[in-house]
């Protein structure tokens, strides 16, 4: 399902009483968000990420402006009605119910439109085909046992997981008492012969409302030939599949019976994420997900987020504001600042190339080294050194320069000798792979410059002569932080 | 230091400890020994040992005065009201409903957003009125030519009456317990509330994204987050409700019928009362001690009950 900001604009109304201005947390935000991608919504805190992703959910209304899901407007539409999953930042599982519970409770408000089936008949022939294989089922029942003993619902779930039934079939099953009976085939031939019994009332039961049984499509009704669409409730049986699905696509069956209490945080995660899941939504929104995480669980969990959305192919919006997170795992990142969209694309793209001071600053690890710098006869100067020379007219002007912290060469390798940056080395900190520089200068605008070279390099302490990569330097303006193109 | 610290200690708790010894540890167990002694007597202790018989008498089994052939069944009896019937009635109804009534009456509350600290102030108010006060009310309004007997007049054509000399039991039992649970709302309902302001506000835009009506989000998330307090509500009126007797005073200022003769409004402790303040002072003591007895012993049951089905039942 594709996504449409059209304008969306949110003012939190002030307090004139108390001299508290009117805030505006979004401002005209337009954003495209194509169906099945991944969006990370990047900015530092308080610059607005949240609160479009709640006037997405329908939680906040959006001052103006517009939200359409595919060509439908569902601005005015509550919720419930958006057919959304959202995740939230500290999970918000009912801490009361089991997981189980939980991923179900959104289940048993939902009502879905579809052709009518007749699920008892379903039923049965699933319950004939499983007893077919009587054997296997004896062994996973006996299989199934706790220190010699055979409870009901280990059994029951050990039956659902394996032959992939619901819990109620599965329990249903069970109760025949298959591993107890002398003679289990009779017990199964027995159970067959009622099932099909059960079957015939079933078509006697349709037949008597006026339909009949579709050839094709097991279980399909048709009223003078033709499938009827109704709305319904989903069945237990269909709530349990779903479940059971959820829970496998997360990777956490073995919890459902659980208590979120009594589960860690990625795993309470990850259930956040199968109750969003289990309804099927069209959009998946998930706020600030890997905040509560450790740092090794945000690097698995976030992942595993990519896997999940890989899987389902959920258009799914992702806000955070760790650059590192959304570069890793988005299609496609929104930097944003005070409520407004600053830059939006792929994330190394966005990278390679920002069009402001901000974006420049707010992505990479370690950051961008900034320093003051000015051009001179189209020549770019940081202090008296000439770094960078433009084929472009550039006029003369004050600029603030942006050097990743990549884009250092040492001098003496560099094909022009004359275009260099002196910085003076404080420290050296060596990484294995490669070595970081941490430098200082007189014309520095954030402390401390870190610089990556190669770790081949030998590097000590005091000044060193840098020649510079050119598609690694970004040359702003000094009054619109823009990019100033060289 | 060690040993001049714990001095200290026990001189600044001194005070309250030597108040609750002298008033509450010290009758607690003087009422259990005194629930022992045969024919105790107050002014001078004299009493005649160690004995069941007081039991036996407050439980109507035994006669007070051997071979008169009379036996006390205020306190509980198979065939008419009595205190421990009355109490029992006035708990298991006032309670529970007033429970209900609080619980919605604080989520609508809560749910509103206009007018909510003015609805708060209102449900409040009866709280802070004397409960004396408000049985005169009630008492005027249940009268005769009170505004309720006259509405009921017009609509059912009959009347609930309270006034002295046209009272039933039923009719004095519905007014009592309509005023219990009446006075009983607005400290219930001051919990409620407080304990919904800490439940999580995301957990209601979870189960409303999730589609949940709201009837649905009261019945499967607000109240069971808020079952510690109503765990603590619950136990604490339960006592309350047990120990009942200012609201048969506060609405009748009486206990008997118009014969003057049966106990039709007895509820334990105005039994305990009367054994200990009627013109038997000084002999009725131990009967007085054995009903306190048998009503702690009731409460305590109830409390373990209820202790041992909120460990299912209550998160915290």
């Amino acid at each position: 399902m594709e996504i449409r900001l059209d304008g969306l604009t949110k003012i939190f109304p002030g307090d004139p009483k108390n001299d508290i201005e009117p805030t505006t947390a979004v401002d005209n935000l337009c954003i495209t968000i194509p169906d099945g991608h991944l969006i990370g919504l990047l900015g530092p805190s308080g610059c607005g990420k949240s609160t479009t992703l709640y006037m997405i959910a329908g939680l906040h209304e959006p001052t103006s402006g517009d939200v359409y899901f595919g060509d439908e407007n569902v601005t005015s539409l509550p919720p419930e009605k958006r057919g959304i999953g959202l995740v939230f930042q500290n999970y918000a599982l009912y801490p009361h119910m089991t997981i189980y519970k939980n991923i179900q409770f959104p289940l048993t408000s939902l009502k879905v439109e579809e052709e009518e089936k007749s699920y008892e008949y379903l039923r049965e022939i699933v319950i004939q085909n499983v007893l077919k294989d009587y054997k296997e089922l004896i062994d996973i029942i006996l299989n199934s046992s706790i220190k010699g003993r055979i409870s009901k619902k280990k059994a029951s779930q050990e039956i659902a997981l394996r032959k992939h039934l619901s819990i109620y079939v599965a329990k249903f099953i069970f109760e025949l008492g298959l591993h107890t009976a002398s003679d289990p085939k009779a017990v199964v031939d027995e159970a067959i012969k009622n099932s099909q019994q059960k079957q015939a009332k079933i078509v006697e039961k349709i037949s008597a409302k006026g339909a009949t049984l579709s050839e094709e499509e097991p279980g399909l009704l048709l009223y003078n030939g033709e499938p009827h669409l109704c709305v319904r409730k989903i069945s237990k049986d269909e709530m349990d599949a779903l479940i059971r699905q959820a829970a496998a696509l997360v990777q956490i069956e073995k919890y459902l019976d659980r208590k979120p209490s009594e589960l860690s945080g990625g795993q309470q995660q990850r259930v956040a994420i199968a109750r969003a899941l289990v309804k099927r939504p069209r959009v998946l929104l998930l706020d600030e997900p890997l905040s509560n995480l450790d740092a090794r669980l945000r690097i698995q969990t976030r992942e595993e987020i990519r896997r999940i959305q890989k899987e389902t192919g959920i258009t799914t919006v992702f806000v955070t504001h760790d650059q590192e997170e959304a570069m890793s795992i988005c299609d496609e990142i929104v930097v944003m600042k005070d409520g407004e969209m600053m830059q939006a694309g792929h994330p190394q793209e966005i990278y390679r190339d920002p069009n402001c001071f901000f974006v420049a600053k707010f992505l990479g690890t370690p950051p961008i080294n900034t320093f003051k710098g000015y051009f001179k006869n189209k020549s770019l100067y940081i202090g008296e050194e000439k770094i960078l020379t433009s084929k472009e007219d550039i006029e003369d002007q004050e600029v603030y320069v942006g050097i990743r912290p990549e884009g250092f060469l040492m001098a003496d390798q560099a094909p022009e000798k004359d275009k260099v940056l002196t910085l003076n080395c404080e420290q050296v900190v060596t990484q294995g792979r490669d070595l970081t520089l941490v430098c200082s200068s007189e014309y520095e605008l954030n402390t401390p410059l870190k610089l990556i070279i190669d770790s081949d390099i030998e590097a000590k302490e005091g000044p060193i002569k840098f020649a510079l990569r050119k598609n690694k330097v970004f040359v702003f303006d000094k009054d619109t932080e823009e990019r100033i193109n060289f | 230091m060690n040993k001049s610290r714990n001095y200290r200690a026990w001189l600044y708790l001194a005070p309250v400890l030597i108040l609750m010894g002298v008033f509450t540890f010290f009758p607690l167990i003087n009422t259990i020994v005194i629930s022992f002694l045969r024919d105790y007597n107050v002014t001078t202790g004299a009493n005649k040992g160690f004995t069941f018989f007081n039991y036996g008498v407050v439980l109507g089994i035994l006669e007070k005065n051997e071979g008169s052939g009379f036996t006390d069944n205020s306190f509980i009896s198979w065939n008419s009201p009595s205190a421990l019937s009355n109490t029992l009635l006035i708990t298991f109804v006032t309670v529970p409903i007033s429970i209900i009534i609080s619980l919605v009456i604080a989520i609508e509350i809560n749910n509103i957003k206009v007018l909510k600290k003015f609805f708060q102030t209102v449900f409040f108010m009866p709280y802070v009125t004397n409960i004396i006060a408000v049985g005169l009310v009630f008492s005027v309004m249940f009268s005769d030519g009170g505004i309720f007997n006259r509405l009921f007049k017009l609509m059912f054509n009959s009347s609930i009456s309270i006034s002295e000399g046209s009272t039933s039991w039923g009719a004095s039992m519905l007014v009592l317990c309509l005023y219990v649970i009446w006075t009983a709302l607005p400290y219930k309902i001051l919990i409620f509330l407080s304990g919904l302001q800490g439940i999580d506000k995301q957990y209601y835009q979870a189960a409303k994204i999730d589609g949940a009506s709201r009837f649905k989000t009261s019945l499967r998330v607000t109240i069971p987050l808020l079952s510690p307090q109503i765990l603590y509500i619950t136990i604490t009126s339960f006592i309350g409700a047990f120990k009942e007797y200012n609201a048969v005073i506060g609405l009748f200022n009486r206990s008997y019928t118009k014969d003057q003769n049966v106990h039709d409004l007895y509820t334990v402790v105005y039994y305990i009362y009367d054994k200990i303040n009627g013109a038997s002072f000084a002999t009725e003591m131990q009967y007085a001690s054995a009903a306190a007895v048998i009503l702690f012993v009731i409460i305590m049951i109830f409390t373990l009950v209820q202790m041992r089905v909120s460990k299912k039942m209550v998160v915290y």
